[in-house]
C-alpha cells in the first residue's frame, strides 16, 4: 500500500474535482445555470481536491521527515542496556547497520544476534507504522472532501478561497529567493566572524599584504601570515578590467551590428552561436586559457623583449572577457530593442547616417540600460571561479602590470578551503571572510546596476 | 492550473525522493588530493572484486578531509580520511571532542617530490644548499657572512656557477598544499643546514631558524601554480626555462616530455626513491574511525584489500601507478596494526 | 543604408567623411562578431582534435584456457583472473622466459582484462574447461602508442612503451590479434582509474539526477516568482526588497552558492554529500534567478490589451493570468529554463564545496547514490596523471558541449516556433 499512496492521493483528488463540479453544477440546476452560482464549477471541483489533498500531503511530508527518527526511537526500547549509553552519534551508526541488515543493503551481515532482532523489529515496526500511516492519509482523503462537498451551496466563495491559496503559494515561493540570500549571509557570516576574532577587521579590510602562509604545523614558523585583502581584490579587479576591455567592445559591437545593420537571416544564424559562449562550461575555458592562451601571450611578450608571467593575469582575462562576450551582447541588444523605433525614425529623417543614429540617439537612450547589463557582466567576471583556478596564480602582488600573476578571490576561496592545512586555522576562515565581502561588493554593483536600470525603464515607459 | 500541476508534481517528486529511509552502504572516504589517486586504485580494484559497493572518494584537501572526519562517529560522517601528512594533536583533540576517539592510523607509502623542466632544456643538477639559495626568501649574505639579505639571485648561475644562467622561475605548490610543507622541510630546511651559522642558530632560537628555512620568496620567482599537476607538466612544456615540483607519478607518467632534476647527484626514479637515496619523499596515510570498522558493509575488507601485497607491495598495483612501497617491515608492521585494528594514541 | 537614394548634391568631402565613418562602423562590428566566430571555431578544432581518438580503443585478442585449476574454489568470482590473464599472455609469447620481461609482457593488457573474464564466467560457467579467443582491452600505454601519442622514435629509456614491447605489439598487429574498436565502454561505464576503462555513463547519469531536481524545483518555484512579481505585486517596499534580491543572486558567485549549500543543506538539513540531491538543490538556487529574470521579462512582452480583455470579461485577475497571460509567455520562461538548465549542467564551482568532486565508480542509480557530474569528471580527469585521460577529457568535454548545444538549440527552436510579434 505505502509505495502506492501517492497515486491514490492524486486519484482521489480528481475524483473529488470531478464530484465538487458536478455538485455544484447540480446545484446551479436549482438556481438556474451556473451563473448564478458565485463561482464556476471547476472552482468548486478545485475546492474540493484541494480539501482532498492538502491534509494527506502534510501527512505525508511530515511522516517522510519525522519516519526516520519515529522508528529508531522505537527501536531504541528494545536495545539492550549497553546501547543506550552511546552517544546520539554513535547511535546512528547502530542503526545504520540495523538499517543494512534490515534492507538487505550490499553484503550487509551481522552476526550480532541483538542487531538481527533488531533488524527484524525495525521492518515489523516499519510496516506497521507504515500501514498506521496509509490509513490515516486515507482517512485524511476523504473526510475532509466529503465535508467540503456537503459544504458546497450557492453562495461558498470557493474561488476567493482557490485563488488565496494559489497567492499564498506564490508568495512562498517569492519567498525563497529572500531566504537564498538569508541563507548565503548566514552559511559564511559565522565563519567570517571567528576569522575576525583571530584577524582584525581593518587588517582585513585595508591591509596590503597577503601571504596566508600561517604555519601548518604547531612545530612549524610560517612566514608573515599576512592577511590583508587588497592585493586580492586588486587581483580580482585587474583580471575582471582586462576582461570587461574585451568583452565590452566585442558585446556592445556585435549587439549593435546584430540588432542594426545584419540581416533578419544573418541575425538569426549568428545570435545562438554567440550565445554557445556563454554555455561552454568555465572548466573548459579554463583548460583553453592556461594551455594555449598563457603560453602564447609569454611567447609574444619574450619576441616583445619584455618578461611575462607564464599565468599572466592578460591570459585569463582575456579569455575570461571572451566568455563574457555574449552577456552583454545579449542584454544590451535587448535594451537597444528596447529604443523605441520613433526615435530611429526620426534621427533618420533629419539625415544623420546609420551610424550618427547609432552614436548621437541610440546608445545615448539605451545608455542606462547599456551601463546596467556591464555592471551585471562585470559582477559575473568577479564570481567566475574555474577559469582563474586553472589559469591565474596563486601569488599575490600589489600590481596593476597585466602581465604579472595575481590571484583573486574566487581562487584564494578555492585553494584556502580545499588545501591541506588545518581545518580551524586563519588560513580556512580567511576563505568565508573574502567569501563574504565578494558578496557585499557584488550586491553594491547590483544595487547601482538595477537602479540604472530603472532610471531608464521610467524614461520609455 | 498546469503551473499548479507541475508544481505539486515537482514537490512530490522530491518528497518521494527524500532520504530518510536509504541506508548507507557504501564506504565514505574524503581527503587529500595526493593520495586520491591511489586509494581510487584500491577503491576501484575493491569494488569490481569484492561484491561490496565501490567506495566514494573525496578530494577534499587533507585539512578539509581532517574536517569532515572529525565531525563525529555516525553515517553522515565519512569513514576513512586520506592525508599526505599525519594528523595534528590539535586535530586528534578536535576529533575526541567531537567523539571520535579511535582512530587508526595507516602508513601506505611515500610519494616522491620531483623538481622537474622540460626535455628540451638542459637537466639540472642541483644540491639542496641549490635548492634553498634559490628559493627561500632570505639568504645568508655572500659578501657577509652570517647575515641575512633578501634573496637577491634571479638566475640559477648566480646562485651556483655550475648551474646554467637561466632565470629562476619555479612552479610550485600554494601554501595550503601538504606537498609545499614536505618539499619546504625536506629540501630547503636540509639546504638550509648546510650553512653553519644557520644551523647553529637551531638550538638558540627554534623559531627564527624555522622561519628562515620554510619561507619561501615571494617576489616572483617562486610561483604558486596550483594543486593540479598535470597543468604545471604542460606549463612546464611551454616554457622550458622553467621548474615544476610536483608529485613522482607525474614525471614517470610524462617522461618523454619532462626530465627530473638530479638532487644530490640522485635522479629522481623510483628505485632511488623507494631505498632512500633520493632526499625528498614524504609519507602519505589514512585515517580510519574505528567504530565504524563492524558497521559499514566492506570496510574490513577494503582495509585487507589496502594492505594486501598486491596492492602496496614492492611489486603490486600501486607501484604501477606511481607510489613508493614502504620497505617490508614497515609494510607488515602497519598490516599487523590494521588487522588488529591498533589505535593511535593520544597525544 | 538609405540616405544615398535621393542625393541630389554632389557628394562633398564632409558627407564622404560621414559614409566612411559609417563603412567603418560597420566592419568594426563585422569585426567583433568574426571574432567571436574565429574563437569558437578554434575552440571546438582544438578540442575535437585532442578528444576524438578516445572513441576508440585498443583491443589485444587473447587465447584463453579456462583451466579447471583456477576455479578450485567454491566462489567463483574468487578465482585468479589476473593469473589467467597472465598464462594466456605468457602462452601466445613462450620465447619470453626471463622475470622481467615477463613483467614488460604482462603490462600490455590492461588491468580489466580480469574483469573482463571474471564477467564472463559469471554469465556462463559452463565455460570453464574450455578454450575461447578473446578480445580483451590493451592497456593505456598501448593504446596511446597505437594512436601515436606515444612517440616511437624517442631513444627506450624516455619511452613508457620500451623496445622490447614495440616488438611484441609490431608482432600482434601483424598476426591480427591487435585492433583498434569503436569504444563503446566509455558510453557504458562509470569512472575508473584505468583511462581505458574509464567511461562517461556514470557522470551522464549523475548530470541526470541532478538535473531533474534542478528543474523539478527551481522551474516551478521561478514561474511562480515571476509571476507573483509580474502580476500581483504591490509596489512595496518588499516587492523591492524581492527584486535586488533576485538580480543579485544572479550574480552572485557561484562558488558561494557552494557554501551555502555546505551550511545550511548538508551540515544543517543533513541531505547526504555528494549526491544528486544535494547537487539539484544547490544547482536550483543559481539557476532560479536565471529562470525568474526570463520568466519576467517574457511576462512582459504580453501586451496588456491581452490582460485587459479577460479582465473586461470578467475574469479574475488570477484567471487572467493563469488561463490567458502564462500560456502565452509559456514559450519564453521554457526558453529561460533551458538556458538555466544549461547553466547548471555546465557548473563546477558549487559542486567544490559540497562533494560533487570524488571518484564514483559506480553508475548511480537513485537520487541518493553519490554521483558525479559531467563537468566535474572532466575536472578529475583532467588532474589524472596517466596520459590517456587527457583524450578522454576531450571527448567528455565534446559530450558535454553537444548537450549544451542541444539544449540551447531547443530553446532556439521554441522561441522560434512560438514567437508572437505583437
Amino acid at each position: 500500500m505505502y509505495p502506492y499512496i501517492l497515486p491514490c492521493i492524486v486519484i482521489l483528488s480528481v475524483a473529488f474535482y470531478l464530484l465538487g463540479a458536478r455538485r455544484a453544477n447540480s446545484i446551479a440546476v436549482f438556481y438556474g445555470g451556473t451563473k448564478n452560482l458565485h463561482s464556476l464549477p471547476s472552482h468548486y471541483g478545485l475546492y474540493s481536491a484541494i480539501c482532498c489533498a492538502l491534509p494527506p500531503i502534510l501527512v505525508f511530508v511530515l511522516w517522510r521527515i519525522f519516519e526516520e527518527t519515529f522508528i529508531t526511537s522505537s527501536l531504541s526500547q528494545s536495545l539492550p542496556q549497553e546501547y543506550l549509553t552511546l552517544s546520539a552519534n554513535e547511535l546512528t551508526l547502530v542503526y545504520n547497520e540495523i538499517k543494512n541488515v534490515a534492507l538487505g543493503g550490499f553484503g550487509a551481515n551481522s552476526s550480532n544476534q541483538v542487531i538481527k532482532d533488531a533488524a527484524t523489529l525495525y521492518l515489523a515496526n516499519l510496516h506497521s507504522a507504515r500501514n498506521l500511516v496509509c490509513a490515516l492519509i486515507v482517512v485524511l482523503g476523504i473526510i475532509p472532501p466529503l465535508f467540503a462537498l456537503k459544504h458546497i451551496s450557492k453562495d461558498l466563495r470557493a474561488r476567493n478561497i482557490v485563488e488565496n491559496i494559489g497567492m499564498a503559494v506564490l508568495i512562498a515561493c517569492s519567498a525563497v529567493a529572500i531566504l537564498t540570500t538569508v541563507g548565503i549571509v548566514l552559511s559564511v557570516i559565522f565563519e567570517a566572524l571567528h576569522f575576525f576574532k583571530a584577524v582584525p577587521v581593518s587588517d582585513f579590510l585595508f591591509g596590503l599584504k597577503w601571504s596566508p602562509q600561517v604555519a601548518m604545523r604547531a612545530d612549524q614558523a610560517g612566514s608573515s601570515g599576512a592577511f590583508g585583502a587588497v592585493p586580492v581584490f586588486l587581483g580580482t579587479f585587474l583580471i575582471a578590467s582586462i576582461a570587461m576591455s574585451v568583452a565590452i567592445p566585442i558585446g556592445l559591437l556585435s549587439a549593435i551590428y546584430l540588432s542594426e545593420y545584419a540581416t533578419n537571416r544573418t541575425r538569426t544564424l549568428v545570435k545562438p552561436i554567440l550565445e554557445i559562449l556563454a554555455g561552454i562550461p568555465t572548466v573548459v575555458y579554463g583548460f583553453f586559457a592556461a594551455l594555449t592562451v598563457a603560453p602564447l601571450i609569454r611567447d609574444i611578450g619574450t619576441a616583445l623583449g619584455c618578461s611575462v608571467s607564464s599565468e599572466s593575469a592578460l591570459a585569463a582575462g582575456l579569455v575570461m572577457g571572451i566568455m563574457i562576450i555574449p552577456f552583454v551582447s545579449s542584454l544590451s541588444d535587448d535594451v537597444i530593442h528596447a529604443v523605441p523605433q520613433t526615435m530611429r525614425d526620426g534621427s533618420l529623417a533629419l539625415g544623420a547616417t546609420h551610424f550618427e543614429t547609432i552614436r548621437n540617439v541610440i546608445i545615448p537612450a539605451a545608455l542606462p540600460g547599456i551601463v546596467g547589463s556591464i555592471l551585471l557582466a562585470i559582477s559575473r567576471a568577479l564570481g567566475e571561479t574555474m577559469i582563474v583556478v586553472m589559469a591565474a596564480g596563486l601569488s599575490a602582488n600589489l600590481t596593476f602590470n597585466p602581465l604579472t600573476a595575481v590571484t583573486t578571490v574566487t581562487v584564494q576561496i578555492v585553494t584556502l578551503l580545499v588545501g591541506d592545512q588545518e581545518f580551524d586555522s586563519p588560513k580556512t576562515l580567511a576563505a568565508f571572510a573574502l567569501g563574504l565581502l565578494l558578496f557585499i561588493f557584488t550586491l553594491i554593483l547590483n544595487i547601482i546596476a538595477l537602479k540604472i536600470v530603472r532610471r531608464y525603464r521610467e524614461q520609455y515607459e | 492550473m498546469k503551473i499548479k500541476a507541475i508544481c505539486a508534481a515537482g514537490a512530490l517528486a522530491l518528497i518521494m525522493s527524500s532520504p530518510a529511509m536509504a541506508a548507507r552502504h557504501y564506504i565514505s572516504i574524503v581527503g587529500s588530493s595526493t593520495v586520491y589517486p591511489f586509494a581510487t586504485v584500491v577503491a576501484e580494484q575493491f569494488g569490481k572484486t569484492s561484491g561490496f559497493k565501490t567506495p566514494k572518494i573525496e578530494s577534499t584537501g587533507s585539512g578539509g578531509g581532517f574536517k569532515l572526519f572529525c565531525g563525529g562517529v555516525g553515517v553522515k560522517f565519512p569513514d576513512i580520511s586520506n592525508a599526505s601528512r599525519a594528523i595534528k594533536a590539535s586535530e586528534m583533540k578536535k576529533c575526541a571532542a567531537n567523539g571520535v576517539k579511535e582512530i587508526v592510523e595507516v602508513k601506505i607509502g611515500y610519494d616522491g617530490i620531483v623538481l622537474a623542466n622540460a626535455k628540451s632544456g638542459a637537466p639540472l643538477k642541483l644540491s639542496r644548499r641549490d635548492i634553498f639559495l634559490a628559493l627561500a626568501k632570505q639568504v645568508p649574505n655572500p659578501a657577509k657572512p652570517g647575515e641575512l639579505i633578501d634573496n637577491p639571485y634571479k638566475t640559477w648561475k648566480e646562485v651556483n656557477p655550475s648551474l646554467p644562467n637561466t632565470p629562476i622561475e619555479v612552479l610550485g605548490p600554494p601554501p595550503t598544499s601538504g606537498t609545499r610543507d614536505a618539499f619546504v622541510e625536506l629540501a630547503m630546511e636540509k639546504g638550509a643546514k648546510t650553512f653553519d651559522f644557520i644551523k647553529a642558530m637551531k638550538k638558540k632560537d627554534k623559531k627564527t631558524y624555522k622561519k628562515i628555512c620554510h619561507t619561501v620568496r615571494e617576489d616572483g620567482a617562486y610561483i604558486e601554480a596550483g594543486e593540479n599537476d598535470n597543468l604545471i607538466v604542460q606549463k612546464l612544456q611551454a616554457n622550458p626555462k622553467s621548474i615544476g615540483i610536483f608529485g613522482f607519478s607525474y614525471l614517470e607518467q610524462n617522461s618523454d616530455v619532462i626530465q627530473g632534476s638530479l638532487i644530490e647527484g640522485k635522479a629522481p626514479t623510483f628505485e632511488a626513491i623507494a631505498s632512500g637515496d633520493y632526499p625528498v619523499s614524504r609519507p602519505l596515510f589514512f585515517y580510519v574511525k574505528k567504530a565504524h570498522v563492524d558497521v559499514i558493509p566492506g570496510m574490513k575488507e577494503y582495509l585487507d584489500e589496502f594492505t594486501s601485497e598486491k596492492a602496496w607491495g614492492n611489486d603490486g598495483y600501486l607501484a604501477d601507478k606511481g607510489m613508493i612501497p614502504m620497505p617490508n617491515a614497515e609494510r607488515s608492521q602497519y598490516k599487523a596494526d590494521v588487522k588488529a585494528l591498533k589505535t593511535m594514541e593520544m597525544k | 543604408m538609405s540616405t544615398t537614394k535621393n542625393n541630389l548634391l554632389t557628394p562633398d568631402k564632409a558627407l564622404k567623411k560621414r559614409y566612411r565613418a559609417e563603412k567603418r562602423f560597420q566592419r568594426m562590428g563585422i569585426f567583433a562578431i568574426f571574432i567571436s566566430l574565429c574563437f569558437i571555431v578554434f575552440l571546438f578544432t582544438t578540442i575535437i582534435t585532442d578528444g576524438y581518438t578516445a572513441f576508440t580503443q585498443t583491443y589485444i585478442e587473447l587465447d584463453v584456457h579456462f583451466d579447471k585449476k583456477y576455479f578450485m574454489e567454491e566462489n567463483l568470482a574468487n578465482a585468479n583472473f589476473p593469473s589467467l590473464v597472465k598464462h594466456s599472455l605468457y602462452a601466445m609469447f613462450p620465447q619470453v622466459k626471463s622475470r622481467r620481461d615477463k613483467k614488460m609482457l604482462k603490462k600490455l593488457i590492461s588491468p580489466a582484462a580480469a574483469y573482463t573474464l571474471q564477467q564472463m564466467v559469471k554469465d556462463d560457467p559452463k565455460i570453464i574447461g574450455s578454450s575461447k579467443k578473446i578480445w580483451v582491452l590493451a592497456d593505456d600505454d598501448v593504446d596511446m602508442m597505437i594512436k601515436g601519442k606515444i612517440n616511437r622514435n624517442l631513444n627506450n629509456q624516455n619511452r613508457r612503451i620500451k623496445d622490447l614491447q614495440l616488438a611484441w605489439i609490431d608482432t600482434l598487429i601483424k598476426e591480427g590479434k591487435l585492433e583498434k574498436r569503436f569504444n563503446t565502454q566509455f558510453f557504458t561505464s562509470g569512472d575508473s582509474r584505468e583511462p581505458e576503462l574509464a567511461g562517461i555513463l556514470g557522470a551522464l547519469a549523475g548530470s541526470f539526477f541532478t538535473l531533474l531536481i534542478t528543474l523539478s524545483l527551481s522551474f516551478p518555484i521561478g514561474v511562480a516568482t515571476a509571476v507573483y512579481l509580474e502580476e500581483f505585486a504591490p509596489a512595496n517596499k518588499w516587492t523591492d526588497l524581492i527584486e535586488v534580491n533576485i538580480n543579485n543572486l544572479a550574480a552572485v558567485p557561484s562558488i558561494i552558492f557552494g557554501l551555502l549549500g555546505l551550511a545550511i543543506f548538508i551540515n544543517f538539513w543533513g541531505i547526504p554529500r555528494s549526491t544528486p540531491l544535494i547537487g539539484g538543490i544547490v544547482l536550483a538556487l543559481m539557476t532560479l534567478p536565471t529562470i525568474i529574470i526570463a520568466g519576467r521579462a517574457s511576462l512582459k512582452s504580453i501586451p496588456p490589451s491581452i490582460r485587459e480583455a479577460a479582465l473586461g470579461v470578467g475574469a479574475s485577475k488570477m484567471q487572467t493570468v493563469f488561463h490567458h497571460v502564462l500560456p502565452l509567455a509559456m514559450p519564453g520562461m521554457l526558453t529561460g529554463t533551458i538556458i538555466g538548465m544549461a547553466q547548471a549542467l555546465g557548473e563546477t564551482a558549487p559542486l567544490l564545496m559540497i562533494g560533487m568532486v570524488a571518484f564514483i565508480a559506480d553508475v548511480p542509480a537513485s537520487l541518493t547514490d553519490p554521483a558525479a557530474v559531467l563537468p566535474v569528471q572532466i575536472y578529475l580527469w583532467a588532474d589524472s596523471p596517466e596520459r590517456a585521460f587527457t583524450e578522454k577529457t576531450s571527448a567528455a568535454i565534446m559530450i558535454l558541449l553537444a548537450f549544451l548545444i542541444s539544449m540551447n538549440s531547443l530553446s532556439v527552436y521554441l522561441r522560434k516556433k512560438f514567437e508572437i510579434k505583437w
